[in-house]
């Protein structure tokens, strides 16, 4: 059983596709409120463990969420067919559920949301597909806090975003912990986000290889298995800079 | 001046007004042609039906489903080529369809004619139509979710059982429509509204609006062209629908709600 404060719990978690071992090993527990963070190499199999998690993939092992959990999800791409008749305003009506006559309330609320990622609101009326890569990813975190889910999974949630704004973005994830009590769960690849952020951090290289508080478990070997030697230098000076 | 039957105009308004709608999903969901290919499988039911002395409309409604669920199958996989297969399995259909119907009837069951159709059936048919698109309707949220992400679709709770709803709508609105435009165009009245609504529209409710209603005004007009020049219904609807799509290639997009 779990504990109420309980809001997941990984137990050997594996994930095999087209017979390749691509995730295997992983356990691991996240508490209400906590923020964990995913680091490893390209090719790790960081997003493949959200998406085990989040039941896109099959996977062997067991993942148990607190019932009833309202999730949100921010995916790494985000592939837009530009031709694509969809205004940001409706794009949002998806997670309603009036598609066609929405109702107010709901409209008001966006302009709030949206303004909390740095978004205006005359972008509601613009079609998805005229949107920048910064604007997209924006939009892609606002739409995954609209309905104010108690967990949100961001992978990489600063890829492509200029870099002004990343420190917007981990201030907002930090006021959604305190102010909505959100529990999150972030892919990173960056040690000092992961050192300030973080509470709890998972090392993945195909297996995991750490899990623990950062300090603790983020030791320059640790790193130096994750990432290969070659790069433990550059890193070890990231995470000290 | 003559007039095409009420029967007929009836059925094809309903029939375009369904295929406006569904068409708008399978353009969006870049499925055109494999859309164009499933209709296709209809003509071994229609043979089917025949040898069985039974309204042809069932064999193709159960070779159509089927088609949808094997569709439906394949696009969960990755490790097959679904396209190579839709096609091969499709154009073969086709192909023992023309073999085992009758001649004198292979013409009407390629390109369609005006439906001569018994009361019951009438009622069936433009009841089913109405039906289907008020679900196309009804499910446009889930529907359009599962095209735009699916992933992020699944997680909220719009999984692939609506990919399955959305093809076997399309299989019945295709099945209505066959008798009037023909299995081998049938596929096109799906594909031709929603391809010029694409071109002139921005928002998804201008969009899906404007798909619809030229399905139902594509059909109908079409239905009064075949008349007036004698011609086959099922190329008169889809020529005249091409014309239109032609013509929306040089209008701005501008329909915003």
């Amino acid at each position: 059983m779990m504990d109420q404060n309980t809001i997941l719990e990984v137990r050997d978690c594996a994930v095999v596709l087209d017979g390749q071992r691509l995730l295997s090993g992983v356990s691991f527990t996240v508490r209400k409120g906590e923020a964990l963070a995913v680091i490893g190499p390209n090719g790790a199999g960081k997003t493949l463990l959200f998406k085990a998690l989040l039941g896109l993939v099959p996977y062997s092992g067991t993942i148990t969420w607190r019932p009833d959990l309202r999730i949100g999800y921010v995916p790494q791409k985000f592939p837009v067919d530009k031709t694509m008749p969809l205004t940001v305003r409706e794009f949002f009506l998806l997670k309603s559920k009036r598609l066609w006559f929405p109702d107010q309330t709901f409209l008001d609320h966006l302009s709030h949301e949206l303004s909390l990622v740095g978004l205006s609101q005359e972008v509601l009326e613009r079609p998805v597909g005229e949107l920048s890569g910064g604007q997209l990813q924006r939009l892609l975190i606002g739409w995954a806090m609209v309905d104010h889910p108690e967990v949100m999974l961001f992978d990489e949630p600063t890829a492509g975003i200029d870099v002004g704004f990343e420190e917007t973005v981990y201030q907002l994830l930090q006021r959604l912990q305190k102010e909505r009590g959100t529990t999150i769960l972030l892919i990173s690849h960056e040690l000092n986000i992961v050192y300030r952020y973080a509470d709890q951090v998972l090392c993945l290289n195909r297996e995991m290889l750490c899990h623990g508080k950062p300090r603790e478990v983020l030791h320059p070997q640790d790193l130096a298995r994750l990432f290969g030697e070659s790069s433990f230098y550059e890193h070890q000076k990231e995470a000290h800079s | 001046m003559d007039l095409p039957s009420l029967t007929s105009l009836v059925i094809g308004a309903a029939v375009g007004i369904a295929s406006g709608g569904v068409g708008a999903f399978i353009i969006l969901k870049r499925m055109a042609l494999v859309g164009d290919a499933l209709s296709h499988v209809a003509l071994p039911g229609i043979a089917l039906a025949l040898f069985y002395a039974i309204d042809p409309f069932w064999g193709v409604l159960i070779f159509l489903l089927a088609a949808a669920v094997i569709v439906w199958w394949l696009e969960g996989r990755t490790t097959l080529p679904a396209d190579a297969l839709v096609g091969l399995l499709f154009t073969t259909s086709l192909a023992v369809g023309v073999l085992t119907i009758p001649s004198d009837e292979i013409i009407h069951s390629l390109f369609g004619g005006f439906p001569t159709l018994s009361p019951l059936a009438f009622i069936i048919t433009t009841g089913l139509a109405i039906a289907a698109a008020a679900m196309v309707l009804g499910f446009a949220r889930q529907f359009l979710f599962r095209t735009i992400t699916p992933d992020l679709a699944r997680v909220h709770g719009v999984g692939r059982w609506f990919d399955l709803l959305l093809l076997a709508l399309f299989a019945l609105i295709v099945s209505l429509g066959i008798k009037l435009v023909g299995t081998l165009l049938m596929g096109a009245l799906t594909i031709i509204p929603a391809s010029i609504a694409k071109n002139i529209t921005k928002t998804m409710k201008a969009f899906f609006t404007v798909s619809t209603l030229l399905g139902g005004f594509i059909s109908v007009t079409g239905l009064f062209i075949a008349y007036a020049f004698s011609f086959l219904p099922g190329p008169s609807i889809i020529l005249f629908g091409v014309g239109l799509f032609l013509i929306s290639l040089v209008l701005p997009r501008r329909i915003h709600s």
